[in-house]
C-alpha cells in the first residue's frame, strides 16, 4: 500500500514486570488513508489504547518493548528517537486521551493548556495562542469559552473536561488523529456536534483518524472501515457496513449481538460466555476457540489474518459460517 | 411493586447545589431538583453534558452538601446524624464514580483496593474479606491474576470493573452508578448489568444509573429523568419516555442516538440541534432549553414552562408537552418492542 498515510506493519507490545516478559499485543497491522477515519474496536483490555500510545511514542520506555514499524508519509515512527518523537508528536500526530482526568494538568487552566500546546509547535504569539485556543474550545462546543479559558480541570463536567481534551489535541491540524474513547461522557447531541467537528477536519484538511471506541452504532456513523480486535490480534477488517451486516469472525458477531439496543428491556442481554484469556492461558490454535460456539478441531491449529475478498478475517471457518450482524433474526442477504 | 404508601429510600426535595465562579458569580450546577427512588427501583438519569447529573448522583449520597433543598434517606435526614452515625450510614449508599482513577489508590494493589472498604468496616476476619474481595473480582470478569496487579497496568475497562466489584463487596442498599459501564465493550458491559440486575434481583438493591448510553439506560431503568441545564425537564416511565417522549430535548436526544446499522438502513429523521449551548453561570430566560428548541417561541423567552404532570406519571415542564406528546416520533430500530 503505498497510498497510505499511516501504515502499521507487525505491531508487537510487551511490557515487563520484574524479569518477566508479557506480550500484550501481536503483530497488529492495518493501515488509514488520508482522510479515512478507521475504527479500531475489541473486548475491554485487548490492546487498544497500548497500540495507539505506541503510535504516538508514549509507552514507558523502560517497562516496555515494542517490535514491528509504524510508517507515518513514509517515515518509520517506531524507529524515531524521542527527541524526534517529540517534534513530531501534537503537530503531526496527536491524541485524545481516554481518561481526560489523568490527561489533563490540574495545576493549570485548560485555557493555558490550548495555548501552552500550540505554542510549542507553531511560532505564534501569546495573545494569538489566547485567541486560537478560545476559538478552539467554541469549536468543541464549550458555552462561554472565555469564562472556561481560565477553568482548572476540576471544575469541568466529565464532557467538558473531554471537550477540552479534544480542543488540545485540534489546536495544531494534526495529520492524524488518534481519538480513545472521546465522547464516552458526552451527550449524544453534543456527540453529534463533535463527530461533526472531527469529520469536517478530515474532510478539511484531509487529517486521518484512528476512532477507537466501544460504541457500535457510533463506529457505524463515523467511520468507513472497521478494525477488530481480540486477545492482543485484529480478528477482523473490512468496510463497516459489511462487517455489521455479515461479520465474519465469531468474536464480531457476537458483540454485535450483546448490543442493549436490540434487546428487549430487562432481558438478560446475550453477552459473549467465558472471559478472555490471561497469557498464561493463551491457547495454541485460535485464540477466541475456549469461547466459541462454532469451534472445531482445526481451530486447534493457530489462524492467520486471510484477505476474505472484501477485508481481512483471521478464522479458518469463515467460508462456511453465517453468522448474525446487527440486523437480528433477519437473513442478512 | 410498590406500594403507594412505602418510603421513598430516597428523596430529593427542591434540591439546589451552587459552585463560586470567577467574577465573584454563581454557577447553579443543579437547581431547584425534586424526585423520589423508590427501594429495589432503577432510576435512570440521562442528560446534556454539564446539566448536573454527577453532582446531583453525588448530593443523592452526601457527597455533596445542598445549599438549598433537602435529601431524605428513607425518610430522616442523613445530616442529623452524628458523624460516627454518618459514616456508618453512608455505607450504604455508594457511587461508582464516573472517572475510575479517583477512586484507586495508584499505590495500592488491586486486591487491597477492593478490599479495603471492608478493611475500614472492619467486620470480618482478613481471610474472609480476602475472599469476598476475591470473589467480587471474579465476579466482575477479571481474572484473580489481577490481583495482584497496580491500577496504571490496566486498561481503563478493567480500572472500571475494579470500582464496581469495590462497591459491590460493602452490599449497599443504594450504588449511584455515574457512567459505570462507558468504557467497556458491549459483551462485557452486558455481562456487567447481568450482574447488577442479579444483585438486584437476589438483595433488592436500589441503582440511580446515570449515563449517556440510551440503549443502556432504557435497557435497565424502571423510570428515567431527563437533565438540562441543572433542571429535571421530564420523568416517566422507560416506556413512556421511549414511546412518548414530551419534551424537545428528549426527542432530540432519543432521534440523535447512533445506530450499529449500515448506511443505507439509517432513519434520516434525526433531529440536529444547532444554537448555542448556554452557560449554567447565565441560564437562558424562560425555558432553559430555548436556545436550542427547534419549536421555541417569544412565550418560551418570558415564561418559566411549569414542571407538570401532563399525562398520568409523565412529568415535563415545556409549555408545549401536548403537541410533542403527538407529534410523530422517530422510532429507534430494534428497540423496545
Ligand atoms: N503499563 C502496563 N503494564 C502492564 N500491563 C499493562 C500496562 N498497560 C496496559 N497493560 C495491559 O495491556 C492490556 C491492553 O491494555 P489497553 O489499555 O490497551 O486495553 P484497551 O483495549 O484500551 O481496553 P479498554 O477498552 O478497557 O480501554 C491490558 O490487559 C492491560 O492490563
Ligand atoms: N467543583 C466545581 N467547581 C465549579 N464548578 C463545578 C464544580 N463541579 C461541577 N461544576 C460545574 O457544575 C456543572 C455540572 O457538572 P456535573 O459534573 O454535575 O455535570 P454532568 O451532568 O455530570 O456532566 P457530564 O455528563 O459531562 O459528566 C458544570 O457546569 C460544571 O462545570
Ligand atoms: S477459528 Fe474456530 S474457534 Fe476461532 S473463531 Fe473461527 S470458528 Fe471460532
Ligand atoms: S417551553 Fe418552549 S423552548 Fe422550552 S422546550 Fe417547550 S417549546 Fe421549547
Ligand atoms: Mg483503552
Ligand atoms: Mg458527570
Amino acid at each position: 500500500m503505498t497510498d497510505a498515510l499511516l501504515d502499521v506493519r507487525d505491531l508487537s507490545i510487551h511490557f515487563r514486570s520484574g524479569a518477566r516478559e508479557v506480550q500484550v499485543t501481536r503483530k497488529v497491522s492495518f493501515t488509514i488513508a488520508p482522510g479515512e477515519v478507521v475504527g479500531l474496536v475489541g473486548e475491554s483490555g485487548c490492546g487498544k489504547t497500548v497500540t495507539g500510545l505506541a503510535l504516538m511514542g508514549l509507552l514507558p520506555r523502560g517497562r516496555s518493548r515494542v517490535t514491528g514499524n509504524i510508517f507515518l508519509g513514509g517515515e518509520d515512527f517506531a524507529a524515531m528517537s524521542p527527541r524526534q518523537m517529540r517534534r513530531v508528536r501534537g503537530r503531526r500526530i496527536s491524541m485524545i486521551f481516554q481518561e481526560p482526568m489523568s490527561a489533563l494538568d490540574p495545576v493549570f487552566t485548560i485555557g493555558e493548556q490550548i495555548s501552552e500546546t500550540l505554542r510549542a509547535h507553531r511560532d505564534v504569539s501569546v495573545g494569538e495562542a489566547r485567541a486560537r485556543a478560545i476559538e478552539a474550545l467554541t469549536q468543541v462546543g464549550i458555552p462561554e469559552p472565555e469564562l472556561r479559558y481560565d477553568a482548572y480541570p476540576h471544575q469541568l463536567s466529565g464532557g467538558m473536561r473531554q471537550r477540552a481534551m479534544i480542543a488540545i489535541a485540534l489546536v495544531c491540524e494534526p495529520q492524524l488523529l488518534i481519538a480513545d474513547e472521546p465522547t464516552t461522557a458526552l451527550d449524544v447531541t453534543v456527540q453529534a456536534q463533535i463527530v461533526e467537528v472531527l469529520g469536517g477536519l478530515c474532510a478539511r484538511l484531509g487529517m486521518a483518524m484512528l476512532f477507537i471506541t466501544h460504541d457500535l452504532g457510533l463506529v457505524a456513523e463515523t467511520c468507513s472501515r472497521l478494525v477488530t480486535m481480540y486477545a492482543g490480534e485484529v480478528v477482523e477488517e473490512g468496510h463497516i457496513d459489511d462487517v455489521l451486516v455479515r461479520p465474519r469472525h465469531p468474536y464480531s458477531s457476537g458483540l454485535l449481538r450483546s448490543l442493549p439496543a436490540l434487546a428487549q428491556r430487562k432481558a438478560t442481554l446475550p453477552a459473549i460466555p467465558g472471559r478472555v484469556p490471561t497469557v498464561a492461558e493463551m491457547p495454541a490454535g485460535c485464540r477466541f476457540r475456549p469461547r466459541c460456539a462454532h469451534a472445531r478441531s482445526v481451530c486447534e491449529d493457530p489462524q492467520s489474518l486471510v484477505d476474505s475478498g472484501n477485508g481481512h478475517v483471521r478464522c479458518c471457518r469463515q467460508e462456511e459460517l453465517v453468522l448474525p450482524g446487527a440486523l437480528r433474526g433477519e437473513v442478512a442477504a | 411493586m410498590r406500594t403507594a404508601t412505602a418510603v421513598p429510600i430516597i428523596t430529593a426535595h427542591e434540591v439546589g447545589i451552587h459552585f463560586p465562579v470567577a467574577g465573584g458569580r454563581t454557577l447553579r450546577a443543579v437547581d431547584g431538583v425534586s424526585l423520589e427512588v423508590h427501594r429495589g427501583e432503577t432510576f435512570g438519569v440521562i442528560g446534556e453534558s454539564g446539566s448536573g447529573k454527577t453532582t446531583l448522583g453525588r448530593a443523592l449520597v452526601c457527597l455533596e452538601r445542598p445549599a438549598a433543598g433537602r435529601v431524605l434517606h428513607d425518610g430522616d435526614d442523613p445530616y442529623r446524624l452524628s458523624a460516627a452515625a454518618l459514616r456508618r450510614h453512608r455505607r450504604d449508599f455508594q457511587v461508582v464514580f464516573q472517572d475510575p482513577n479517583a477512586a484507586l489508590d495508584p499505590r495500592m494493589t488491586i486486591l487491597r483496593s477492593v478490599r479495603e472498604p471492608l478493611d475500614v468496616a472492619g467486620e470480618l476476619p482478613r481471610a474472609e474479606r480476602t475472599r469476598l474481595a476475591l470473589e467480587m473480582i471474579e465476579r466482575v470478569g477479571l481474572n484473580p491474576e489481577f490481583a495482584d496487579r497496580y491500577p496504571h497496568e490496566l486498561s481503563g475497562g478493567q480500572k472500571q470493573r475494579v470500582c464496581i466489584a469495590r462497591v459491590l463487596t460493602l452490599r449497599p442498599a443504594l450504588i449511584v452508578c455515574d457512567e459505570a459501564v462507558a468504557a467497556l465493550d458491549v459483551s462485557i458491559q452486558a455481562d456487567i448489568l447481568n450482574l447488577l440486575a442479579d444483585l438486584q434481583r437476589e438483595f433488592g438493591l436500589t441503582y440511580v444509573f446515570i449515563t449517556h448510553n440510551l440503549g443502556v439506560v432504557a435497557h435497565i431503568s424502571d423510570r428515567i429523568a431527563v437533565m438540562y441545564l441543572g433542571k429535571i425537564v421530564e420523568l416517566a416511565a422507560t416506556e413512556l419516555i421511549e414511546a412518548r417522549p414530551l419534551h424537545p430535548y428528549t426527542r432530540a436526544l432519543l432521534s440523535a442516538e447512533p445506530v450499529a446499522l449500515p448506511s443505507h438502513m439509517r432513519s434520516h429523521q434525526r433531529i440536529v440541534l444547532h444554537g448555542e449551548l448556554p452557560s449554567p453561570v447565565s441560564p437562558p430566560s424562560g425555558c432553559r432549553f430555548r436556545t436550542r428548541c427547534p419549536m421555541a417561541v417569544t412565550r418560551c423567552m418570558q415564561d418559566v414552562p411549569a414542571w407538570r404532570e401532563v399525562e398520568p406519571e409523565h412529568f415535563c415542564a415545556c409549555h408545549f408537552a401536548e403537541d410533542v406528546g403527538d407529534a410523530i416520533v422517530p422510532q429507534r430500530p430494534g428497540g423496545t418492542p
